[in-house]
């Protein structure tokens, strides 16, 4: 009795939830409709158009809020989505926080398979604001320093910092030192995520166009798709796995069917830099001229991989 | 096996056996429970392990022979097994039967594997017990670095500038294994096993180390020299290394001996530090490369505990290595929706628990009137405090410092290095007061879960506590200047 009147509550507050979830998505798309925004504008030009009634009053000013709010977010996720990089201001909850705890983030937003992924986040602070307590105070006040972050390991974020973001040297009172440049580190460390994602979409490409699904390869099936006749002279050549093989997923495993195996070098932007090929006597460089075919790109083979197929 | 052994600087080799007599063995298959015992013995007779696994059979003579079959049935308390296949069956019956754990493991011993364990057995068991116990070992974590001298140790200053500083350093297991062997000196001998985790992106290395210059039988029996019951096996040492994937970093375990006794324990504190300092020197040589000019460094990352979870979370390939505490948000932990900016719902103001100390975006308008309207029916004013803890405690830590979520350590040491308060503190350097020696230890099962918990009940001032208590630098040591962690832990800079 007591589980089946539990469940019942579970049931409810679920469906609570879950209709919260729909007024909130009705609102927004209330909203941002124009011809909302239309009636809105003209309510607001007449201020009180009703004042006798007290209860409209509160009402209005809050759906007036409301819609700002929204439209401050559209906003937002217009920015978001067509500069794929901006920032934010926000604040550090440590009391001791240098710099009163103010926050610059930078957001990194990032399309992989048509999708957009989980932003990156990048939060810089000021350490230096009062730090030399010299008379360089005003040239070092300024400078960033990354102070969390949320990309992955395989980003070399502390080479970019190094390079854009330079600490100020104690020897340069007045700030004569290397100049910071946020524009070019937040440029660069946006090519670096994108390339990353990028060498991981290719690697997914290449595997689909090999025909090595989500997680198994169905050895059957493959051969009966292949036809009785060409399945003794496919088997040997077939592609059974490729991987990335490290943390920035510019080297790949290769796995043939036969035995074989080979590793291919990725470029920072997909280009092939090196692809080896190790059969059971030594180099095999056939299969390697076989899979690449003369192309240039990583894309390029996972292109012709899919045409073969 | 030849019988000559000549000292050589190879590997031992995985098929190597043990006598069952051998202390160590009894060591460690002794402390697996019962059913992890049945379940290693089944993985010992699976196919792919039957060539260096192999039990002791019934030879093929035995079968005609219907007299001396007899005899072994009548003298022999545990008789062989005709083929894996019998065996297999007779433990999977054992598996769904109840019994005693000294049964199977006499079984073991005596019976079915009586002429020896191979390494690559021990290996397998061992690390059964490691997956058991989680906690057995205690890490270390570093990290794997370009090889550059260090000119600060704190790293207060920014990295050289270069085009090394871009490059990731990258691992091959069979390469770093062969390089690593180099390594070590000739007159210790290893056994290698790699394995990858059952449950944790890691790939796990376990090296077992004897005092012997022979990788044949040679190396377990017992010395000449020595007494008859001391083996070279009580100078053994198992040390673990786990190698996080898709991140540079490496985490070490600390060297245990195989046999805590009397002969070990005098020297064994020297020893094993420096066999682990002898490892932290020849782990970045083998993964170097030194023909391509590639040559690492481990770095300490000031970060040791037992909980393998905690060291992928804070040193692992994702992204909340250095977002730890409240930062945690960004990262996205407790956020279910991935949030993308096609999404035009106004996000709810729930990760904001507190406007104006709040970890969020303060542009908008964070919607406080929902979270006021809310607060204002509650009852008391003591029921108020503890909700508002509650919510300073969530704006600090985030979905961290939970106590039932895997993660955590169990001894931070933090030093103190403000001076004393009073006097101008605030000038720094400019004013050395009086500066007391303040050390503290934090100690427990979930160091910084306590932590919230004290502030979730109003026993720490949640808004007043320094960034360093949220264990959001992710590290377990550490010293503070300013109320703040030196060194910009945490920034992965």
């Amino acid at each position: 009795m007591a589980s089946s009147l539990d469940d019942e509550i579970e049931d409810l507050q679920a469906r609570v939830s879950s209709l919260k979830k729909q007024i909130r998505i009705q609102t927004s798309t209330l909203l941002t409709a124009p011809s909302t925004l239309q009636i809105l504008s003209q309510q607001d030009k007449p201020p009180t158009p009703t004042p006798a009634l007290g209860d409209t009053q509160p009402l209005e000013t809050r759906l007036l809020a409301q819609s700002a709010l929204q439209q401050a977010h559209n906003q937002q996720c217009l920015y978001r989505a067509c500069a794929t990089l901006t920032t934010f201001r926000a604040t550090d909850p440590d009391p001791r926080a240098v710099d009163a705890g103010a926050i610059l983030g930078l957001r990194i937003e990032v399309v992989s398979r048509a999708r957009f992924l989980r932003p990156y986040y990048v939060l810089l602070n000021r350490p230096y604001a009062s730090g030399g307590g010299d008379d360089g105070d005003d040239g070092s006040r300024r400078y960033l320093r990354v102070h969390r972050h949320t990309l992955p390991p395989c980003i070399p974020l502390a080479g970019l910092a190094g390079r854009y973001l330079p600490a100020p040297t104690a020897g340069s009172a007045g700030g004569e030192g290397r100049e910071q440049d946020l524009g070019r580190f937040a440029r660069a460390l946006r090519m670096e995520v994108v390339r990353y994602h990028h060498r991981l979409g290719t690697v997914a490409d290449l595997r689909k166009a090999a025909g090595l699904g989500g997680k198994k390869r169905g050895v059957g099936e493959d051969g009966g798709e292949e036809g009785g006749g060409a399945q003794q002279e496919e088997e040997p050549n077939r592609l059974v796995d490729i991987s990335p093989a490290d943390a920035e997923v510019k080297q790949l495993t290769i796995e043939w069917a036969d035995g074989r195996t080979g590793r291919l070098v990725m470029g920072d932007d997909g280009e092939i830099v090196r692809l080896v090929a190790v059969g059971e006597n030594g180099r095999d460089r056939e299969a390697g001229r076989e899979l690449l075919g003369g192309a240039a790109r990583v894309d390029d083979v996972a292109r012709r991989l899919a045409a073969m197929a | 096996m030849s019988r000559l052994s000549v000292p050589t600087t190879a590997r031992l080799p995985s098929s190597l056996r043990v006598d069952p007599s051998n202390p160590a063995v009894s060591k460690i298959l002794g402390r697996l429970s019962r059913a992890s015992l049945l379940s290693v013995a089944l993985d010992w007779l699976d196919e792919d392990n039957l060539h260096l696994a192999g039990p002791y059979l019934r030879r093929r003579h035995h079968d005609q022979d219907s007299d001396s079959d007899d005899d072994d049935e009548t003298d022999d308390l545990y008789p062989p097994a005709r083929s894996p296949a019998a065996l297999r069956q007779l433990y999977s019956d054992l598996q769904a039967r109840k019994g005693s754990k000294r049964d199977v493991l006499d079984r073991i011993v005596d019976g079915d594997w009586r002429h020896g364990l191979s390494l690559y057995q021990l290996a397998m068991a061992d690390l059964q017990y490691l997956y058991d116990h989680p906690t057995s070992q205690k890490w270390s974590a570093y990290r794997i670095a370009p090889l550059k001298p260090p000119r600060d140790p704190d790293g207060e200053e920014a990295p050289e500038v270069d085009k090394q500083s871009l490059a990731m350093p990258r691992f091959h297991p069979s390469t770093f294994l062969k390089t690593l062997q180099t390594q070590i000196l000739p007159d210790l001998k290893a056994h290698y096993t790699f394995d990858a985790h059952k449950s944790l992106p890691l790939l796990l290395l376990r090296i077992f180390i004897l005092d012997s210059p022979y990788n044949t039988n040679l190396s377990l029996q017992p010395s000449k020299a020595a007494t008859a019951a001391t083996t070279t096996f009580d100078a053994s040492r198992t040390i673990y290394l786990a190698f996080p994937h898709a991140s540079p970093h490496l985490y070490l375990s600390k060297p245990q001996a195989t046999l805590p006794g009397p002969v070990a324990g005098a020297g064994a504190g020297g020893e094993a530090r420096s066999l682990r300092a002898l490892l932290v020197e020849g782990i970045p040589k083998a993964l170097s490369r030194p023909l391509r000019r590639q040559r690492v460094t481990l770095l300490s990352t000031s970060l040791a505990t037992r909980n393998l979870r905690e060291l992928v979370e804070r040193r692992g390939g994702g992204r909340t290595n250095f977002a730890g505490g409240g930062w945690g948000w960004y990262a996205g932990e407790g956020r279910g929706e991935r949030e993308t900016p096609l999404d035009l719902v106004v996000p709810l103001p729930l990760p904001l628990p507190l406007p104006g100390r709040g970890l969020g975006e303060t542009g908008g308008p964070d919607g406080v009137g929902a979270v006021g309207v809310k607060r204002a029916g509650l009852g008391s004013g003591e029921e108020r405090a503890v909700k508002r803890a509650r919510l300073v405690a969530r704006g600090r830590f985030g979905e961290s410092g939970r106590v039932g979520d895997g993660t955590g350590v169990e001894r931070v040491d933090v030093v103190v290095e403000d001076p004393f308060p009073g006097g101008d503190q605030r000038q720094g350097g400019s004013a050395p007061g009086w500066q007391p020696n303040v050390r503290l230890t934090f100690h427990g099962s979930h160091v910084f879960a306590g932590i919230r918990q004290l502030v979730e009940c109003g026993m720490i001032d949640g808004e007043r506590m320094p960034g360093w208590m949220t264990g959001e630098e992710g590290v377990t040591v550490g010293a503070v200047r300013n109320g703040r962690m030196r060194g910009h832990k945490g920034s992965g800079l």
